[in-house]
């Protein structure tokens, strides 16, 4: 693979990892909020 | 009579004899040396890397004496030696060949200091504005992968240039590592540049971001709640995000369990666990990886054609990474009505707490009632999660460059 074309891979591979993580904690965060208040 | 003199004091004596260049260089090490370590007195550069490092490359380049069968080494380290029975033995002789060999060579070190960045890492601060604080830490990354290709079409191989990139990262620990993982060759250099310019970076990033956001912008008021989160639920998204994290980027799994291991027991309250990461381990790994780096500083390892290149990769990454940083702030800025300080773009770089104290001290001086630490903390912990996703995709995918 070319290395420009490497890069904006790599680069958006990253980025869609790290948005996913912190949906992961939002979304956790959520849940366990919305589990506490309800009880 | 000068034979002798040079026999009894070989630091000397064994300038004579190495090659003219190499003694330079030796003679120039001793004084860079002096200058660290003085700059890290003064606090121009960070003391706790600079005075060890600068002392232990004083020590490597003068107290260089004749060894047995003829050769010329030193007491403190021999870098080079890999084989197994020379390195038991080369083990009961330097006495930081066993530092070197445990904690180095398997980036123990750069783990140990990432369990203590860990206990600093506060995950509430990220939810304060999660969405707002991971953008801008990943444009904070830009550096990382455009210094990528500059140093592939500087002559550097992929794994070698991607290594040099992730000084764009601007986290010690994590440079040492991606140079240990993917350029073992050039990992003494690169960790050597990576420490000099952080070190400079706090003396550099106020004028750039300065330079990049008007006082008008600089004095931006944040609106801005914690949500209320429980400990535990801190608690499990730490442990959920480790997991899914190793899941994904096994290769760098030993940092992210790190971090993460920090960030847990931090959020357990574990406190004598606490107080021995923040710390004994965090000081003593410190210490010893200011020391370690600065005797690996001999003058036959940088008297490679690639330093320069390195050192050109080095501020490239760093300063492109800060404007990145600041373009994610301005983009916050817009999309959120301008209820972002796009000051606050300084932080993604993950500088941990560096970047985040630079970010709160220029928006205090263009407003006393600009506090935005908590979101810079909050962009600077996504940025030491984005520079870990990072080193861990280039660790896995550097090897689709030119198949």
């Amino acid at each position: 693979m070319n290395i420009i074309a490497y890069a904006g891979m790599a680069y958006l591979l990253t980025a869609v990892i790290s948005f996913a993580v912190i949906a992961v904690i939002v979304g956790i965060s959520k849940f366990l909020s919305n589990g506490s208040s309800g009880q | 009579m000068l034979h002798n003199l040079l026999t009894i004091f070989p630091g000397i004596g064994t300038l004579f004899v190495q090659d003219p260049v190499i003694a330079f260089t030796r003679i120039g090490l001793i004084a860079l040396g002096f200058v660290l370590a003085y700059m890290g007195f003064k606090r121009t550069l960070e003391p706790l890397i600079m005075v060890p490092m600068g002392l232990g490359m004083m020590a490597v380049n003068a107290g260089v004496l004749f060894l047995e069968a003829g050769k010329i080494g030193t007491l403190i380290i021999a870098p080079m030696v890999s084989e197994t029975n020379a390195l038991v033995e080369i083990m009961q002789i330097d006495f930081l060949q066993p530092i070197y060999n445990f904690t180095f060579t398997n980036s123990l070190v750069a783990c140990l200091l990432f369990m203590g960045i860990g206990t600093m890492a506060d995950i509430s601060f990220i939810l304060a504005r999660p969405w707002a604080s991971i953008t801008v830490a990943v444009f904070a990354e830009l550096g990382t992968f455009v210094t990528l290709v500059i140093g592939y079409y500087l002559g550097l191989s992929p794994a070698e240039a991607a290594a040099a990139g992730t000084i764009g990262g601007a986290d010690g620990p994590m440079v040492l590592f991606a140079a240990l993982v993917m350029a073992k060759d050039l990992f003494v250099p690169i960790s050597i540049i990576a420490y000099l310019y952080l070190s400079l970076t706090y003396a550099g990033y106020p004028y750039l971001v300065r330079w990049l956001v008007k006082k008008k912008f600089r004095e931006t008021e944040v609106e801005y709640d914690f949500p209320e989160v429980s400990q535990q639920a801190k608690f499990i998204f730490t442990v959920v995000a480790a997991a899914l994290l190793c899941l994904l980027l096994p290769v760098a799994s030993p940092l992210i369990l790190s971090f993460f291991m920090g960030v847990a027991i931090k959020e357990a309250e574990i406190e004598p666990y606490q107080e021995l990461l923040e710390k004994t381990i965090t000081y003593g790994a410190t210490l010893f990886l200011g020391l370690v780096l600065g005797v690996l500083c001999e003058a036959s390892t940088l008297l490679d054609s690639r330093v320069f290149i390195l050192l050109i990769l080095g501020i490239t990454a760093l300063a492109i990474s800060g404007v990145g940083g600041i373009l994610g702030g301005w983009l916050v800025y817009y999309v959120t009505k301008r209820n972002y300080n796009p000051v606050i773009g300084i932080a993604g770089v993950s500088c941990m707490p560096s970047t985040a104290k630079i970010a709160q001290r220029i928006a205090f001086e263009a407003s006393p009632h600009a506090m935005i630490m908590p979101l810079a903390m909050g962009a600077s912990i996504c940025g030491v999660i984005v520079s870990a996703i990072a080193v861990g995709v280039f660790a896995s995918t550097i090897g689709l460059v030119g198949g």
